[in-house]
C-alpha cells in the first residue's frame, strides 16, 4: 500500500484524538463519537444504486455513562493500535489486533475484560473504519484469506506476481486479503463465473472449463470475504467483465449470492466498495431441481428456518421480479432444496459439461 | 426421689446346695448382678451429661448459671447473677468456682438432697425450664468430691427461711446421699444480699485449654445477650466482666400444664389413674382432669367406643392393662386441639430485640500454654478484634510467669485490665426482624423463635442457637439450625448468589465457606421453646432436625429473608453502583495512554481534566439517579411545558384567553417568526462561546423551537429528543454537507428515557475544520463516518 495513504490515516486517527483531546482540556465537555448506526435495522435499499445501502440512523459513544465508557476506551485503544500498526508497516489479521489489545480492566474485586471476545474487537476496527472513512485494508489490517481464483488473470501483489492460469488445471489461488496491495495486472478471460464453494470450483476447473469457455472461476467459500467480493467488483466495472452466480439452491445459497450483487446488512455502510449490482444469479434455480430431474434421493428437505427465511426474502424489494417471485413461490410450495454438488448424481462431468453451458448459453454469455 | 438401695448380690441361697461339678460349673459361667447408685453411674459416665474431660469447667459453668437462672424465673424475680472463675492451684490444676444469685435459695432441709443427690429435682414437671433432669449440679458437687478434699460449700437463703444458712457438703458417691460436714445459721457474715438466694463455690480439678475457655466466654456472653433482663458479672483471671440489664421486661414464666391426650401412653395414663386411687370416680372424669383439651364429653366417647363400662367407679382396680391400652389407642386417632402453649416461656420479640443489639468482646491477654487450636494466641469472643492483641503473644499463661514477665505491656493491662480486655458494644444494626412459629414437635407443643439483625456495625455473619434460653455452642456443624441457613436460598432475599459474592464479600480470596449468607454481615438467632427438645446428645449442645422442626425453622427463616430483602438490594444497588463507578474509572487510562500515544504528546492536563470532568458529570448524574428515576422523570416534561406555555402567553401578550390547545395554531406562526429571529441571533452566540453556560436557558429555547416547529405542544419526553435531533440538523444545515433530514422523520427514532442531566451534559462536538478535513475523505468510498 502506498505510503501516502498510510499517512492519510495516520492523520486522520490523529485528528480524531487531538479533537477529543481538545474537547476534554480547552472546551472541557464530554466528547462524543458520532458514528452511522450497522445493523438490519440501519440498512436501506437504494433503487437508484442497486444495493444495500446505510440508513440515516446513528450512533453516539460518549464516556458519559457507566455503561458507554467502555465501548468509548474500545474505539479510541483500537484506534490507536491500528495507528501503532500503520507506523510500525506492520500488517495484522482482526484476531492479531484482538491480541495486541488485550487487557484486564479494573482492580482484583472488580475485574473485566477489555474484550469479552473477537466479537468485540471486530467491532471496534468497523467502528475506526466509520469513524475515519477509511477501510481496513488500508490500515493493514486483513482477515484470513479463503476466497479463490483460477483462470487467465494476473495479479501483481506488492512486487511478486500471481499467475492464475498455469493450465495444469490442478490448483486455484487464494485471493489476498490485502488487497490494497493488490493489482490486477491481465484479464484475459471472457467473463467471470462465481461459485458458492470451492468443491465446486475444483470440479468445475478441473473439468477444463476454463481454457473450454475462455472463464475466470471464483468463490468465496460460503460467506465471501472484502477481498474476493471487491475482486469480483474490480473485474465488472474496472474490467467490464460480466459476472454470473451460481449457488445452491435453498435461501442460505441465495442469500450468499445475493452478497455479491446487492450487498449485506453488516457492510452496507462498504456497499460502495463491495456490490456488483450487475452480477447476475443463474443457478441454481429452485426450478432446475425439476428441470434437470435432481432425483428425490438428493434432494434435501427445507428447515423451518429455510421456509422463514424464504418468506422474509420474497417481501425484499430486490427480489420483486416475477422470475424470483415464481422460483420462491416454488420453493415454499415443494419444500425441497439441493445442493449444486447433486448434479454429481448424473455423472461428475454433468454440473461443468453440461448445466453451466446451458444456464450460460441461455443469457448470452458463452 | 428413689429409695437408695446397696449393692446386692442376687445369687439365690439355695445355689449354694449345689453339687460340686454344678457349682464349678456356675463358677465359670457365673454372672454377678450389681445395682449401682445414680452418683456412681453418673459419674462413671459423666459424658451422658456432657462432662468430658477439657469440658469439665465449661459445663460446670453452664449448669450453675442456669440453676441460677431457672431459680429466679420461675417467681419472675429479676435475676442478678455473680460468678467466678479462678485459677486455686496452678500446679494441681485446681480451680475454685462460685456462683451466687438472688433467687428463691432452697428450703435448708431439702439443700444437701437438692445439691449432692442425683436425679433429685424440682423440675420435674411439663413446663419450660433450662434444668431436665436433676444432673447438673449434682455432677458439679460429685466432681468436687471424686477430685479434691475440698468440700462444696453453700450459702443459703430460701424465701420460706428468714436466715441465711451455712453448708459444706460432699457426695457419698457410692450411696448417691449427701454428707452435710457442716450446717449452721450464718448470722455475722452475710454472704447473700437480697431477701433470698444461693451461693455455692466449689474446687474443681481440671485443665482449661484455650477453646474451652473462650467458649465458656461465649457462654456467659450469650446467655446475656438470650436474658438481656439478667444482671451478670463473671469473674476470671482476665478481670471482672460485667453484663448490665437492659430491660426489666421478663418473658412471662412457664406455667405447669397437664399432658396431652395425644402424648397419651400406657404409663402416663396408669399414672394419671393411679393419683385417684381409693377414690370413687369414673374413667372419663380423670381422664377430663388429668389431661388437657379432653371435655368430658369426649372422654365418655372415647371410653364408650373403646367397650369400656362407663359407669365403673374404681377404675384403678377393675381395669386391667388390656383395657387401658384401647384407651391409648383411641386417643391416638382421635384429633384433639392443640395443645396450648402456657408451659413455654419464650422470650418475645421485645426481649430478643434487645438481646440481639448488644455484643460483647473479651479478650484475653494471656497466652494460654499447650492447647493447638487455632485460638493459641488469643482467646477472642468476636472474631474480627483477634488482630488487636498479637502484640501480647509472647506471655504464657498464670500469675506465677505474667510476674516474672513484666513488661510495657503487662503493665498497662494490670492497670486498665478489665477495660483492655472487655468491651460492650450497642449494636445499631440496620434493620432486626423477628419472627416465630408455634408447632408440635415430639408430640410437644414446640415454639421456634427466629431473630435477624442487619448491617449498620454488623460486620460479619453470626449464627446464634438458643434452646430454652441456653446457648448452644458445641456441634454447630451438625445442628439443625446449621441446616436450616444452609438449605434456606440467599434469592429469598431478593438477591442472587453471585450478587451477595461480588458485593458483599470482603475479601478478595474465594471464601473457604461455601455458605454464601455468610458473607453478609448479618446476626441470625434460632430459640427453641419444647419441655421435650430434641437434642442430639446428652451435652445439650446440638438439636437434631426432627419431625417439622426443620420445615418450621425454614419457613421462619424464610420469612426474616423477606423482611430483610428490601434493604439488601437497597444496599446491594447502592453497592453495584459504586463499583461500577470505581470500573468506569479504571476505563480512564485506557482513553488518555491511546490518545497521548497516538499524538506522540504527552498532556499531563487531560487525564486531570479529563477525570475532572467525569467526576463532575457522575456526581451530577448519580444526583439525579438517587431521586426516585420514573416520578423525576414524570416531571421533566411537564416543566417544559410550562415553560413553553410562559413563552406562549409572552409572545401572545394575552395571558387569560390564552387555552394553548385551540389558540395554539393561530399562535404559531407570529411566534415561529419571533423565534426564528432569536433563534438565529442565540445560534450565532452558541457557535462563538461554548454551550457550557447557561443550559437552561439554551434548554428552553430549543424545546420552544421545536414546539413551533411541529405544533405539537403534548408535552412528553419526545420534546427532549427531538431537541437534540434538532441540533444535529441545525448543523448539518450550516455545514451544507447533507440534506436536512426531515425532522419528523427523526422524532420517535429514539424513545429511550434520558435523564436531563444527560442530555445537559452532552455537549456536541461541534467544530467546522474537522468537517473541513474530513470532506477531503468524503471522495472515497467507505465514507460514511464522522465526528461532530
Amino acid at each position: 500500500m502506498s505510503s501516502e495513504k498510510k499517512n492519510e490515516a495516520i492523520v486522520t486517527i490523529k485528528k480524531i484524538m487531538k479533537k477529543i483531546s481538545e474537547d476534554v482540556i480547552i472546551q472541557k465537555q464530554m466528547p462524543i463519537l458520532d458514528l452511522p448506526k450497522v445493523g438490519y435495522d440501519n440498512t436501506v435499499w437504494s433503487d437508484e444504486k442497486r444495493m444495500l445501502t446505510i440508513g440515516d440512523k446513528k450512533i453516539e459513544v460518549s464516556p458519559d455513562s457507566v455503561k458507554k465508557i467502555p465501548t468509548f476506551a474500545q474505539y479510541l485503544v483500537m484506534a490507536n493500535a491500528i495507528k501503532k500498526l500503520l507506523d510500525e508497516d506492520m500488517e495484522s489479521t482482526i484476531r492479531g489486533m484482538y491480541y495486541a489489545t488485550l487487557s484486564n480492566v479494573g482492580d482484583e474485586k472488580n475485574k473485566q475484560k477489555f474484550w469479552n471476545n473477537q466479537d468485540n474487537s471486530d467491532d471496534a476496527i468497523k467502528a475506526v473504519e466509520l469513524l475515519t472513512g477509511i477501510p481496513r485494508e488500508e490500515f493493514s489490517v486483513t482477515s484470513k484469506p479463503k476466497g479463490m481464483i483460477s483462470g487467465p488473470i494476473k495479479l501483481r501483489v506488492g512486487g511478486d506476481i500471481i499467475d492464475c492460469n498455469l493450465g495444469s488445471r490442478s490448483t486455484s489461488q487464494l485471493i489476498p486479503t490485502n488487497i490494497g496491495d493488490v493489482q490486477i495486472d491481465d484479464v484475459k478471460a471472457d467473463f467471470v463465473m462465481v461459485v458458492e464453494k470451492d468443491t465446486v470450483l475444483n470440479n468445475i476447473r478441473k473439468s477444463g472449463f476454463i481454457q473450454k469457455y475462455n472463464a475466470i472461476l471464483m468463490t468465496g467459500s460460503g460467506e465471501p470475504d472484502r477481498a474476493t467480493r471487491i475482486m469480483v467488483k474490480t473485474l465488472n466495472e474496472s474490467w467490464k467483465k460480466p459476472v454470473v452466480v451460481f449457488a445452491d439452491a435453498d435461501p442460505w445459497g441465495l442469500g450468499i449470492a445475493l452478497r455479491y450483487k446487492i450487498g449485506s446488512e453488516s457492510l452496507s455502510y462498504d456497499s460502495d466498495r463491495l456490490v456488483t449490482p450487475d452480477a447476475q444469479v443463474l443457478g441454481m434455480m429452485f426450478s432446475d431441481i425439476y428441470e434437470y430431474n435432481i432425483p428425490e434421493v438428493a434432494r434435501l428437505t427445507a428447515t423451518d428456518e429455510d421456509i422463514n427465511r424464504a418468506n422474509d426474502m420474497k417481501k425484499k424489494p430486490w427480489l420483486q421480479n416475477k422470475k424470483w417471485q415464481k422460483e420462491l413461490n416454488l420453493f415454499l410450495n415443494k419444500k425441497e432444496k439441493c445442493e449444486l454438488d447433486a448434479f454429481f448424481k448424473h455423472g461428475f462431468k454433468y454440473l461443468a459439461e453440461t448445466y453451466l453451458p446451458r444456464k450460460l448459453r441461455q443469457v448470452g454469455i458463452i | 426421689m428413689k429409695p437408695l438401695k446397696p449393692a446386692t448380690s442376687i445369687l439365690k441361697p439355695d445355689q449354694q446346695s449345689q453339687s460340686q461339678s454344678q457349682i464349678q460349673k456356675v463358677e465359670k459361667y457365673k454372672i454377678i448382678y450389681n445395682k449401682k447408685a445414680e452418683s456412681e453411674f453418673f459419674v462413671d459416665n459423666s459424658a451422658l451429661a456432657g462432662f468430658t474431660g477439657e469440658r469439665i469447667l465449661y459445663m460446670a459453668v453452664r449448669e450453675l448459671i442456669e440453676n441460677a437462672l431457672d431459680s429466679c424465673e420461675t417467681f419472675s424475680i429479676l435475676p442478678s447473677i455473680k460468678i467466678s472463675l479462678k485459677t486455686f492451684d496452678q500446679t494441681n490444676d485446681l480451680w475454685i468456682l462460685s456462683c451466687e444469685d438472688n433467687g428463691t435459695g432452697i428450703s435448708s432441709d431439702k439443700l444437701p438432697v437438692a445439691v449432692c443427690s442425683f436425679l433429685t429435682s424440682a423440675k420435674y414437671m411439663e413446663k419450660q425450664q433450662r434444668g431436665l433432669f436433676g444432673v447438673g449440679l449434682k455432677m458439679v458437687a460429685a466432681f468436687t468430691t471424686k477430685d479434691t478434699d475440698f468440700p462444696i460449700k453453700v450459702w443459703n437463703k430460701s424465701t420460706e427461711e428468714s436466715d441465711e444458712y451455712y453448708f459444706e457438703l460432699r457426695t457419698d458417691i457410692g450411696t448417691n446421699k449427701p454428707i452435710v460436714l457442716k450446717k449452721s445459721i450464718n448470722k455475722s457474715e452475710s454472704q447473700i444480699e437480697g431477701d433470698s438466694g444461693f451461693k455455692i463455690q466449689v474446687i474443681l480439678r481440671a485443665r482449661l485449654v484455650p477453646i474451652t475457655k473462650s467458649k465458656i466466654y461465649d457462654y456467659v456472653t450469650q446467655t446475656s445477650i438470650v436474658n438481656p433482663y439478667a444482671f451478670i458479672t463473671f469473674e476470671t483471671d482476665d478481670g471482672i466482666f460485667t453484663f448490665d440489664r437492659r430491660t426489666s421486661i421478663m418473658p412471662a414464666p412457664a406455667k405447669e400444664i397437664l399432658p396431652h391426650p395425644s402424648d397419651m401412653d400406657l404409663q402416663t395414663l396408669k399414672k394419671a389413674i393411679s393419683k385417684f386411687a381409693g377414690q370413687k370416680i369414673t374413667l372419663p372424669k380423670i381422664l377430663c382432669s388429668s389431661f388437657q383439651k379432653f371435655s368430658y364429653d369426649k372422654a365418655k366417647e372415647i371410653v364408650s367406643s373403646a367397650h369400656l363400662d362407663l359407669d365403673v367407679k374404681n377404675p384403678t382396680v377393675d381395669f386391667n392393662e388390656h383395657d387401658l391400652i384401647k384407651i391409648v389407642n383411641m386417643c391416638k386417632k382421635t384429633k384433639f386441639q392443640n395443645p396450648n402453649t402456657d408451659h413455654l416461656s419464650p422470650i418475645g420479640q421485645e426481649i430478643l430485640t434487645i438481646g440481639m443489639m448488644s455484643e460483647y468482646t473479651i479478650v484475653s491477654n494471656k497466652n494460654n500454654e499447650g492447647g493447638a487450636s487455632e485460638n493459641n494466641s488469643n482467646i477472642v469472643m468476636v472474631p474480627q478484634i483477634k488482630k488487636s492483641n498479637n502484640e501480647n503473644d509472647e506471655y504464657v499463661d498464670g500469675d506465677e510467669n505474667n510476674d516474672k514477665n513484666i513488661s510495657k505491656n503487662q503493665i498497662n493491662n494490670n492497670t486498665n485490665i478489665s477495660k483492655s480486655n472487655f468491651s460492650v458494644k450497642v449494636l445499631q444494626p440496620v434493620l432486626s426482624a423477628y419472627t416465630s412459629r408455634t408447632g408440635i414437635i415430639n408430640n410437644r407443643p414446640t415454639i421456634i423463635e427466629t431473630g435477624l439483625a442487619y448491617g449498620g456495625d454488623i460486620s460479619s455473619f453470626k449464627l446464634y442457637r438458643f434452646a430454652n434460653k441456653i446457648p448452644l455452642l458445641y456441634d454447630e456443624g451438625s445442628d439443625v439450625a446449621r441446616e436450616v441457613v444452609s438449605e434456606v436460598e440467599i434469592n429469598k432475599m431478593g438477591i442472587t448468589k453471585k450478587q451477595a459474592k461480588e458485593q458483599f464479600s470482603t475479601t478478595n480470596k474465594e471464601s473457604k465457606r461455601d455458605r454464601v449468607i455468610e458473607v453478609l454481615p448479618i446476626h441470625i438467632f434460632f430459640h427453641i421453646c419444647s419441655t421435650k427438645i430434641p437434642y442430639k446428645t446428652a451435652g445439650k449442645e446440638s438439636i437434631a432436625s426432627e419431625g417439622e422442626l426443620k420445615s418450621y425453622m425454614k419457613s421462619c427463616l424464610s420469612e426474616l429473608y423477606r423482611k430483610l430483602s428490601t434493604q439488601i438490594r437497597k444496599e446491594l444497588k447502592m453497592k453495584e453502583a459504586e463499583n461500577k463507578l470505581k470500573l468506569y474509572k479504571h476505563y480512564l487510562p485506557f482513553i488518555v495512554d491511546a490518545i497521548t500515544e497516538s499524538l506522540g504528546v504527552k498532556n499531563s492536563k487531560l487525564n486531570e481534566s479529563f477525570s475532572m470532568l467525569i467526576e463532575k458529570h457522575l456526581t451530577k448524574k448519580s444526583n439525579v439517579d438517587s431521586v426516585d428515576n420514573d416520578d423525576d422523570y414524570d416531571n421533566i416534561p411537564a416543566n417544559n411545558t410550562n415553560n413553553i406555555t410562559t413563552n406562549n402567553t409572552i409572545v401572545n401578550g394575552d395571558p387569560s384567553s390564552n387555552t394553548h390547545s385551540i389558540q395554539q395554531p393561530s399562535n404559531s406562526k407570529s411566534f415561529k417568526i419571533d423565534l426564528e429571529n432569536r433563534k438565529k441571533t442565540e445560534s450565532k452566540k452558541n457557535n462563538l462561546t461554548n454551550h457550557d453556560q447557561g443550559a437552561e436557558g439554551d434548554f428552553t429555547f430549543d424545546a420552544s423551537f421545536n414546539v413551533t416547529n411541529d405544533s405539537n405542544i403534548k408535552g412528553n419526553s419526545n420534546l427532549m429528543h427531538k431537541k437534540s435531533n434538532n441540533n444535529r440538523n441545525k448543523n448539518k444545515n450550516s455545514k451544507g454537507s447533507k440534506p436536512i433530514p426531515n425532522n419528523n422523520k427523526f422524532k420517535n427514532i429514539k424513545t429511550t428515557k434520558k435523564t436531563m442531566s444527560d442530555e445537559y451534559s452532552k455537549k456536541k462536538i461541534k467544530s467546522a475544520d474537522f468537517h473541513s478535513t474530513l470532506d477531503s475523505f468524503q471522495q472515497r468510498r467507505v465514507n460514511k463516518g464522522k465526528i461532530k
